[in-house]
């Protein structure tokens, strides 16, 4: 859900996910990197950050297209002074519909609502289609 | 950032379905930049003692 806060949706999240480019098996390489950051190792996939934010690293995301597919489509945000690529809402929609859990239904009728919202002004609130580079 | 706002409540005020509770908290929302918002999220978890990890395991979360 945190791709869909930065969007506008009205929501919280208890952890981020963060969509990996690299083979599920290497997580080793991103849980180094975490390490070298300062942050505690949880689980495989799930790390506290120094601050004590958590993260979830996915290697594959269902219901949706390929890393290199949805990298394209994705928009960018300014956060913490770093430019961030997110899924848009409506991939967001199709993977959560695709996936099904009643935590990730739970959440369509508000997406929903706020895609239908950011719709019919033509686009993004105050986010930016990703540029070229 | 409160100018934005009023410009989304009555742009809002326009939308059927919408309690007045729900269009607040939507031109809140859409008025904001990716990082209000994000702060806004974080400030939430923060006050209800919902940040750290460590501590949202004393409300017995996982």
């Amino acid at each position: 859900m945190s791709a869909a806060i930065l969007q506008g949706v009205p929501a919280t999240t208890l952890d981020t996910d963060l969509w990996v480019e690299l083979p599920a098996r290497q997580y080793v390489r991103v849980l180094a990197v975490v390490q070298k950051l300062g942050g505690a190792i949880l689980a495989r996939t799930v790390v506290a950050l120094k601050d004590d934010s958590l993260v979830n690293f996915l290697y594959r995301i269902d219901g949706i297209g390929s890393f290199g597919e949805e990298f394209e489509l994705a928009k960018e945000v300014s956060l913490g002074g770093c430019r961030v690529r997110v899924l848009p809402i409506e991939r967001i929609i199709a993977s959560k519909r695709h996936v099904g859990r009643p935590k990730d239904i739970a959440h369509l009728p508000l997406l929903e609502q706020v895609l239908a919202l950011l719709s019919k002004r033509g686009g993004g609130s105050r986010t930016a289609k990703r540029g070229g580079g | 950032m409160k100018k934005k706002f009023e410009i989304e409540l009555k742009r809002l005020k326009r939308e059927p379905g919408l309690d007045e509770h729900e269009r607040i908290l939507l031109a809140r929302s859409l008025s904001a930049t990716p990082q209000e918002r994000w702060d806004a999220h974080e400030n939430f978890l923060r006050s209800l003692g919902l940040f750290e990890h460590w501590k949202r395991k004393e409300f017995g979360f996982k």
